[in-house]
């Protein structure tokens, strides 16, 4: 017998979307669909080893599991006058093949209602048949934080009640974004590593370009589905170039072209004519795969169409205006219409907060500063990517490149070492030195270790500080200011917070809602009276949202307006009072807000959250979260909706 | 990881219900993501050798004739047992015979 549990593992990867995408119909719950496979994979791993692998081992996990999940609602008695429906539910799916199935597994694990990195992690456990385990060793993070991640999203799943189903039409294309999403992002975690030690993950890449075949397989009519297959094949193809002997990055144009594999730059066109086949305007995944393709049809880096290129970007930006996407337009223009052209692009980013500790930022502009012949400029810039990226091969890389750059040497006085001086002086407190020294460490990676002192004007901090705090509460803002202000003077550079205007104090940054917009929300038609009192005591009391809803029914003060909470009171007045009695309803003990629904039979959340009268759960966070974004969307200028933080009010009225 | 895997010719001739299996098979195996390419071998060919400067060829078929190979399928997997897992179907479905799988190197 040979290694029977690498067997079973093979199968249950090979076998495991279909399996838990074939019992939601039975179970009515993906979380628990996906535990019972788990019971048929603990069988198998029971059973293997003494009797032999089964002649057909996915069939076998099948069957085992569709009997779990009869046994399981036989056992729950939901469905005692069904059986012979179950009996006749259970032939009929065995005769399907089960994937469109698969294809409703995928959106679900991708639902919108789960944070992204919960889709990933789903994604990889549901569809790619990964444990917990193996997706924490891809992503670098802890086993158990991917477990907790898990479970949530499960939990999420069953509390919206998200159907085992197709999205309507209506929502089909905004649906199937986020599923590829989940995708290209899986493809980009391994592709361009953004942690450890290797550039390129290729397990992770692999899983991605198995899931998006598996997606243009199911649903072959869409344009977009083809566009990011394509997409990771052509990117995939260059992976073994992109590396060199000893991991360090090769550039594109440096790439050895004969290392590129020609059987996934063929997958990679034939994927772009099905896209083109499927028809509709170009979409982002396409526009990328048609750049790509770019690539792949030059045989030499100077064959390369970069005009085509620039016009390709220059769509894409008008689709997807993220500030990568305007970097890697700023490549090509550098390339298609000079060096200048694509710097003043990239500067245009410069101010841009979410590109601040982003590498590629300044690793272009060195790039672009060398062509121009600006050395000086370009070595701090690419020291500066070297210090912000958090990859040792690209660090490494990023390094030489500054050294390969001839000139004078650092000058002696620079910001780094600045610094560094400044926080060592005797006399310093601990606290202002820490203090200081985030406002420098802030500076030294806007602006680069190596930044001569003397480069070191009011104008570039004051672009630093409107990067880095613009939206930040005056206090910090001040902070801040007068930090720069007492550097500038010991550094004996005068005037370097001219272009800092002190802020008068103001609310936090998120202002709170006014009491007149809330009233307005509380009397809205369709508000549940649990909503109602969750949001008015939070307004009323400022108590943190995860205080409010760890409230229990015998914290309540007899008096109606205030409760027990971690050792000390919170209190509220009127309104709260008022609307509190109906959630209590006789009850005496137990959690105070409570969910809709008693968790399912497969989860068991802990005694002091579920309710010993009705066994209902507690309310969690994300789902109140859910409903107060749901109901402020209008409002929301930004159209997302409002956190519950936005409900306390400025300042605690007691 | 890419696996190559190349079946022996048999005696028996394929009827028309393997051919049913194998394609839905090779349907499925592409669908997911799984098999990358596939093909059917001639059972003749023609033989290259070298020796010095001199280049020899010579047209099949070899006496060997079971030690040709009469099929291939280039899979991409994520571990030796999967490929062992695909290889064992492919041989459920096609019945007594025999098949080499080989690494492939890269990727």
């Amino acid at each position: 017998m040979t290694d029977v549990h690498g067997a079973v593992d093979a199968v249950w990867k090979l076998e495991s979307a279909r399996i838990v995408a074939a019992l939601p119909r039975l179970v009515r719950d993906v979380g628990l669909a996906e535990e019972l496979a788990q019971d048929a994979l603990v069988a198998a791993l029971e059973q293997w080893p003494l009797s032999g692998v089964p002649a057909n081992p996915g069939a076998w996990l099948m069957t085992t599991a569709r009997r779990r999940a009869v046994d399981r609602i036989r056992r729950d008695r939901l469905l005692e006058r069904k059986h012979e429906q179950i009996a006749r539910d259970v032939r009929e799916d065995a005769a399907e093949d089960g994937r469109d199935d698969v294809l409703r597994l995928m959106f679900v694990s991708c639902h919108p209602v789960l944070p992204a990195e919960a889709r990933v992690a789903l994604t990889l456990r549901l569809l790619g048949g990964l444990t917990a385990g193996e997706i924490a060793r891809a992503f670098l993070v802890d086993e158990t934080t991917i477990a907790r991640r898990i479970a949530a999203a499960k939990r999420t799943l069953a509390e919206e009640r998200v159907p085992f189903e197709l999205p309507a039409r209506a929502e089909l294309a905004e649906r199937l974004s986020s599923v590829l999403g989940v995708v290209y992002l899986v493809f980009n975690e391994g592709y361009a590593a953004t942690a450890g030690d290797d550039l390129i993950r290729p397990d992770l890449c692999l899983e991605a370009l198995r899931l998006g075949r598996m997606l243009a397989e199911l649903a072959p009519d869409h344009a977009e589905v083809h566009g990011l297959v394509a997409l990771m094949e052509l990117q995939a193809s260059r992976a073994a170039a992109r590396t060199g002997p000893s991991g360090e990055p090769v550039q594109l144009q440096e790439q050895n072209r004969g290392r590129w594999d020609q059987l996934l730059i063929r997958r990679g066109f034939t994927a772009m004519l099905r896209a083109r086949e499927a028809g509709g305007p170009p979409g982002p995944y396409v526009l990328q795969a048609a750049i790509a393709v770019c690539h792949a049809q030059a045989r030499t880096a100077e064959d390369t169409d970069w005009a085509r290129i620039a016009a390709l970007y220059e769509a894409l930006v008008r689709l997807l205006p993220t500030p990568v996407v305007r970097l890697n337009r700023a490549v090509a223009t550098g390339m298609a219409h000079g060096p200048q052209a694509g710097l003043d692009q990239a500067d245009s980013l410069l101010t841009d907060p979410a590109l601040r500790d982003y590498h590629l930022l300044p690793g272009v502009r060195g790039d672009l500063l060398a062509r121009l012949g600006r050395d000086e400029e370009a070595r701090l810039e690419f020291r500066r990517a070297a210090s912000l990226t958090r990859n040792a091969a690209e660090r490494a890389f990023l390094h030489r490149r500054a050294d390969a750059l001839t000139g004078p040497a650092a000058p002696a006085a620079t910001l780094g070492s600045a610094a560094r001086d400044f926080l060592g002086r005797d006399g310093l407190d601990a606290a202002t030195i820490r203090s200081y020294g985030q406002t420098l460490r802030r500076l030294c990676r806007a602006l680069g270790d190596d930044l001569p002192l003397t480069s070191l004007t009011a104008d570039v901090v004051a672009r630093v500080f409107a990067t880095a705090w613009g939206d930040a509460a005056a206090r910090t803002w001040n902070r801040h200011r007068s930090a720069v202000s007492s550097f500038g003077t010991w550094a004996s550079l005068e005037g370097l917070a001219a272009h800092l205007e002190r802020r008068a104090a103001t609310g936090p940054p998120a202002p709170a809602i006014e009491g007149a917009e809330l009233v307005e929300l509380l009397g809205r038609p369709g508000i549940a009276p649990r909503e109602r009192a969750l949001w008015s005591l939070l307004h009323e009391s400022a108590a943190g949202v995860s205080t409010a809803l760890s409230l229990n029914v015998e914290d309540l003060d007899p008096s109606g307006c205030r409760a027990r909470a971690n050792g000390s009171w919170i209190t509220w007045h009127e309104q709260t009072a008022r609307l509190l009695p109906p959630l209590v309803a006789g009850r005496t003990r137990g959690p105070l807000f409570l969910s809709d629904r008693r968790p399912g039979p497969a989860r068991t959340p802990s005694e002091a959250d579920l309710c010993p009268d009705t066994g209902r759960r507690r309310l969690s966070y994300e789902r109140a979260e859910y409903l107060f974004k749901q109901a402020t969307k209008t409002v929301d200028p930004t159209g997302t909706g409002y956190t519950l933080r936005r409900l306390r009010a400025r300042e605690a009225r007691h | 990881m890419r696996y190559l895997m190349m079946t022996k010719p048999t005696e028996a001739a394929p009827d028309e219900k393997l051919f049913a299996e194998m394609s839905a098979w090779i349907e499925e195996l592409t669908a997911s993501g799984v098999l990358l390419a596939t093909g059917g071998l001639e059972p003749g060919g023609f033989r290259v050798t070298s020796a010095g400067d001199e280049i020899t060829v010579t047209d099949g078929p070899f006496a060997e004739a079971k030690e040709a190979v009469a099929g291939f399928a280039l899979v991409e997997v994520r571990s030796k047992e999967e490929a062992i897992e695909i290889a064992r179907r492919f041989r459920k479905l096609v019945g007594d015979g025999e098949s080499v799988i080989q690494q492939v190197f890269g990727p």
